[in-house]
């Protein structure tokens, strides 16, 4: 049997700018129970075939308005709560993006409610192809 | 005939929420076709750009038509204290009371009489909110969650403190969890650290000690400033660090050790205690883990609850509050739904019985 859904499966792409690839995106879901303001967020650590990413060239965008995890943290506004159950699209800055053919992605949701003595460290795990 | 009424957490339903089987309004469907009269919201949850929907027209005249259509009363709206908003500092308090007036104008709004604050809530915050809490007529509860419990002095602390406000005091209450009166580890924790490796004897041995301590009474939570150095001191006070020694000597796995850790977030207290607090209690959080077909809680003790609430004729709400899908959502699919039917029916029994 499986656990549920995080990644939106058809959600793995590269993405072009000015006609050459600079990277490439996918969508997850938020695991904890209750939509949040991006301030919470502590990290969205990105591991793609065993390579870590670093933090500067992750993107995130909640109902159209992307920010950097550096920005994220002063992101309070109503408009632009990472909602539970929706999905969030996370871009990864790389050049070239990935190649053709079947990856593996390590993500680390890493988000601090107030009210919790410790943060909530969520590791979330696929295989895709491109 | 007693007047307990029964209500559902919207918390229950998270799984099907997360899925895209339930929306807000098929929440409220399930809740009613469960047998509740009252729904119990976590706006933050269900309401996509909170809360600037519950200031609209729109929404109002929405949310009425459903809790009409639904034969609903809404119970409990559960708050949370984001005071740590930024990661750089906490919020004053002065940024903190308005926060929590947010919450209770909200409350309001959508015709709750009650809101839920998390333990962590400080006593400031509370007290500097009475005022307003009485203005609008939403109580303010304090949630009662292990491994925090009544008669304690963690409890004892925020009445000493809040009973100079004078007639704000009646807009302050306790919300029991019911997860403070679990007889046994709840079995979806047990078979979730089997499935990661946890060994039979070890389960055993942890079982046992909460058997133990089940018996003897837990050693209650002490009040203190830092709930982290309270949380550590109340479990090893009820013997965890014993209990970890023990486990490393006879050379135990991460999964056994996951276990025990995880055996020391469910307590026991007296149901005593209710009937103690009974004139301090707005609203009741019926956890439940996991209902079996013959509608047997796998830990909680509901007719016992029940029993006592029947004795201090408690005419407040019971809202079910399924968790157990946290044990199962990594592996399997759950089934929420019917766990809240169960739950309800099991508690129905208990009220009628």
């Amino acid at each position: 049997m499986a656990g549920r859904q995080i990644f939106k499966p058809d959600g793995f792409k590269n993405v072009e700018k000015d006609g050459s690839v600079c990277g490439f995106e996918f969508q997850f879901k938020l695991q904890y129970y209750r939509g949040i303001t991006l301030s919470i967020i502590r990290d969205i650590a990105v591991t793609i075939d065993g390579e870590a990413v670093p933090r500067e060239n992750v993107l995130l965008t909640v109902n159209g308005e992307t920010f950097s995890l550096e920005e994220c943290r002063t992101v309070v506004s109503p408009l632009y709560r990472w909602e539970f159950g929706e999905y969030a699209t996370v871009t990864v800055v790389r050049e070239g993006g990935l190649a053709k053919g079947s990856h593996h992605i390590s993500v680390l949701q890493h988000i601090a409610p107030s009210y919790m003595p410790f943060p909530i460290q969520a590791t979330c795990e696929a295989d895709f192809e491109i | 005939m007693s007047e307990i009424k029964r209500s559902v957490s919207l918390y229950s339903y998270q799984d099907s929420y997360y899925d895209g089987k339930l929306d807000l309004e098929g929440c409220l469907r399930e809740t009613s076709k469960a047998g509740a009269t009252g729904v119990e919201l976590l706006a933050e949850t269900m309401i996509k750009q909170f809360p600037n929907p519950i200031y609209t027209e729109e929404f109002q005249a929405q949310w009425k038509e459903w809790l009409k259509k639904y034969n609903l009363t809404p119970t409990c709206y559960d708050a949370f204290l984001e005071n740590h908003i930024y990661d750089n500092r906490m919020l004053s308090l002065g940024e903190q009371v308005e926060m929590m007036k947010r919450d209770l104008k909200c409350a309001s709004i959508l015709g709750f009489s009650c809101i839920r604050t998390l333990v962590s809530t400080p006593i400031d915050v509370i007290e500097g909110s009475l005022e307003y809490a009485e203005e609008v007529g939403v109580k303010i509860g304090l949630e009662v969650h292990a491994p925090f419990s009544l008669n304690s002095t963690w409890a004892q602390g925020y009445l000493d403190r809040l009973s100079g406000s004078a007639s704000k005091f009646k807009y302050f209450a306790f919300i029991p969890d019911m997860g403070i009166f679990c007889k046994r580890v709840p079995d979806v924790v047990e078979d979730k650290w089997r499935r990661q490796g946890a060994q039979q004897k070890f389960i055993d041995i942890v079982n046992k000690a909460y058997e133990d301590r089940v018996a003897n009474g837990f050693t209650k939570i002490e009040y203190s400033l830092n709930l982290g150095e309270a949380n550590m001191n109340y479990r090893n006070a009820n013997g965890q660090a014993k209990l970890l020694e023990q486990f490393k000597e006879l050379g135990a796995s991460p999964a056994d050790v996951g276990y025990l850790m995880s055996s020391y977030t469910y307590s026991w207290s007296d149901p005593q205690d209710l009937i103690d607090n009974i004139d301090r209690i707005c609203h009741t959080h019926a956890k439940c883990y996991n209902t079996h077909e013959d509608y047997v809680e796998t830990a909680v003790a509901i007719p016992e609850v029940v029993a006592a609430y029947k004795k201090c004729g408690y005419d407040g709400y019971l809202s079910t509050e399924y968790e157990g899908g946290e044990c199962l959502r990594a592996d399997m699919p759950v089934d929420d739904i019917e766990q809240v039917r169960r739950h309800q029916e099991a508690m129905r029994r208990a009220i009628e019985a």
